[in-house]
């Protein structure tokens, strides 16, 4: 966690910064001669004042506890992506935002929609061990998901509450 | 006593509203779907009063916040079987209620566990109600003293109650969620000069971050990942002993279940501070005043009854500043608010004047769901057990649709999906950093009030401070405000404590 905070800590510190700089560079609309206490950049630069403040405490106390010493190795790497649950989380994190952030929008949504659901469902209960029988049970049970549920929500949205559809 | 028998006449006047076929429809389902999702792990009160807004545009506004209201009472207290039977909290909410509920269910006495969740439940939402019915016109009437100064210092306070609370052992990370929040605020059109504020030009940028998508992304996407990331639950065990609750336990337990009642209300007002708190602190508070402490987390009927009492009068509670500040008093409260908000109900110190009637609608809602929770409770166990054994692999793809149609169809927008995929991530990450999100999203709430009242006070007062610091209920939200961070600073707490110790013998 030390390391998490040396960094956070940084990523703040950069954060408050830029904010500063974009806050300084907003209008004074002196032309429109309002009162200098209502510019705009007044606000974000007092959170990025405090924000400033907190990430030094973080980068000040993960130092004390030398979570400066930061590392890559090759190693580290390849024991966090052997970790099922690290791999669980790389698959769902990739399903789910192709899904959502390429998919959806430009490809038909209901077709997509069911398209996701037995995906996810098939990837994640597929076993190496698992015979025909077993395997084609699986599939029907992600179809049947699939279609029933891609089509309810499709015509919920639709016709019930009149939205278009991505 | 003129207005006690006004109030009360109001508060009969909603309840007769809602005794109708259609409302008593919305209420069976919305109840039963709150439980449902309260009692499944990964599906928490906040991810399902935010996706089912998406399912309520179309309603009248009155049954639109029957149904959320219904679906937040029921997920409190739904998540209080999967705490029990599989000693994994169905909501954060239900954490404390593990201690002594699966010690209880292991001992076979899993059915009576449930019944002293329902009888401390059903306490908890009473004893909320009655302080939500009472407080709520009186801190509505005493809001409208509040002017530029107070709100400033009200949003500041918020943030730093609500983030020393949600992170008790780091509360600087509570701080940091809150304050990014408040920045994340900043985004869009400002609201005095309307300049847009880092938009660049983005046309969709310029209302800033709409709250459901955000909040769908930080509490539903977040969750999947989390919940994919974990290793599967254990399935449900069926309970052989009657599930039915007992009025002994109540009669037993009464000086617990008021303190943990009340508890719950102050804890649920406090901006921020959600129902795994209230709940927290009832357990906590309860240990102490034991007469059987050493019972606790071995399975004692009272720690558990504290847990449930606590966290279900939080519900109530978290409304009180939803109504009267249009402050959440916790993370799934803050979807109320935004709901609120779309359905054309402005919430705040004038409700009182405009609408006392909402009022007395939502204190009537509380007791519907009250009603609903205590028959599900008992009419509904072992289906609810078919529910728990659905996989996580089957559940997780229909929420994270449910998570994009929902965050889609507020303004038909595929930016918001975007938002609710960049929320999510970051409150995945943060989430796994030990950062609470609660305070993210009050933060986000709590932006615009802040923004708006620093620059008008400051204006007000010519660039002086002094009204800021010195003006009664700014004194008392200033030194809370401060007295907070400073105890939370090392050198300081130890010279408080060596104070306090040096002067208490001597007082004695």
């Amino acid at each position: 966690m030390k390391k998490a905070d040396y960094l956070t800590g940084l990523a703040l510190i950069l954060l408050s910064v830029y904010v500063l700089v974009e806050s300084w560079r907003m209008p004074r609309l002196q032309e429109l001669h309002v009162n200098p206490f209502s510019v705009p950049g007044i606000v974000p630069a007092f959170l990025a004042v405090v924000l400033m403040i907190f990430g030094l405490i973080l980068v000040v106390r993960s130092v004390r506890a030398g979570g400066h010493h930061l590392s890559l190795s090759r190693e580290g790497i390849r024991k966090t992506l052997a970790d099922p649950g690290n791999r669980r989380l790389l698959l769902t994190a990739v399903l789910t935002f192709v899904y959502a952030a390429v998919l959806v929008g430009h490809t038909p949504y209901t077709l997509v929609t069911g398209l996701f659901i037995f995906v996810f469902v098939a990837v994640f209960e597929w076993r190496r061990d698992m015979s025909r029988r077993e395997m084609g049970r699986m599939g029907l049970a992600a179809a049947v998901l699939a279609i029933v549920f891609a089509a309810a929500v499709s015509y919920t949205f639709e016709r019930l509450f009149l939205v278009t559809l991505p | 006593m003129g207005i006690l028998i006004e109030n009360l006449m109001l508060f009969l006047q909603a309840i007769g509203g809602f005794i109708n076929p259609w409302a008593l429809f919305h209420m069976a389902w919305s109840t039963l779907l709150g439980i449902v999702i309260g009692a499944l792990p990964g599906l928490t009160a906040t991810m399902g009063v935010a996706l089912i807004t998406t399912l309520t545009y179309k309603l009248q506004p009155d049954l639109a916040i029957l149904v959320l209201m219904c679906v937040y009472v029921g997920a409190i207290y739904g998540g209080s079987r999967t705490a029990i039977l599989l000693n994994i909290p169905g909501t954060p909410a239900n954490a404390a209620t593990t201690l002594d509920g699966f010690p209880l269910a292991k001992q076979g006495l899993a059915g009576r566990a449930m019944g002293v969740a329902t009888s401390g439940s059903v306490m908890g939402s009473i004893i909320g109600m009655f302080f939500l019915a009472t407080l709520a016109p009186l801190l509505g009437n005493y809001a409208l003293k509040f002017q530029s100064y107070e709100f400033f210092w009200l949003a500041i306070f918020g943030i730093v109650i609500s983030g020393h609370l949600t992170s008790l052992e780091d509360p600087i990370k509570g701080w940091i969620a809150g304050f990014l929040g408040l920045m994340t605020a900043m985004v869009g059109q400002e609201g005095i000069h309307a300049y847009e504020r880092f938009t660049y030009g983005t046309t969709e940028l310029m209302g800033g971050f709409a709250l459901i998508p955000a909040m769908v992304g930080a509490f539903g996407l977040a969750e999947v990942l989390t919940v994919m990331r974990n290793p599967p639950a254990e399935i449900a065990q069926n309970p052989q002993d009657s599930v039915i609750p007992r009025l002994a336990d109540i009669l037993k337990y009464k000086r617990t279940i008021i303190r943990s009642g009340l508890i719950g209300t102050v804890i649920g007002i406090i901006p921020g501070v959600g129902e795994d708190i209230g709940a927290w602190v009832s357990y906590a508070a309860a240990r102490r005043k034991s007469k059987e402490a050493e019972k606790f987390g071995k399975g004692s009927v009272e720690g558990l009854m504290a847990a449930e009492t606590g966290n279900n009068a939080v519900v109530s509670g978290a409304i009180i500043p939803v109504l009267t500040l249009a402050i959440p008093g916790s993370a799934p409260a803050a979807v109320l608010l935004a709901a609120m908000f779309i359905h054309g109900i402005r919430p705040g110190p004038m409700i009182m004047v405009e609408s006392p009637l909402f009022v007395y609608q939502v204190v009537a809602m509380v007791f519907f769901a009250t009603i609903a929770i205590l028959i599900y409770g008992i009419a509904l166990t072992k289906p609810l057990l078919k529910v728990l054994a659905i996989p996580r692999t089957r559940l997780m793809p229909v929420v994270f649709v449910l998570c994009v149609i929902g965050s889609y169809a507020i303004t038909s927008r595929v930016f918001d999906i975007w938002v609710m995929l960049g929320f999510g991530l970051f409150g995945y990450i943060l989430r796994e950093m030990k950062y609470p999100m609660a305070p993210l999203v009050l933060g986000i709430i709590l932006g615009d009030l802040l923004d708006k009242n620093l620059r008008r006070g400051l204006v007000l007062t010519d660039g002086d401070i002094t009204p800021f610091f010195t003006r009664p209920i700014c004194i008392v939200l200033w030194m809370v405000t401060f007295i907070s961070i400073l105890m939370t600073i090392e050198p300081v707490r130890h010279a408080l404590q060596r104070l306090f110790k040096k002067n208490l013998p001597r007082r004695a």
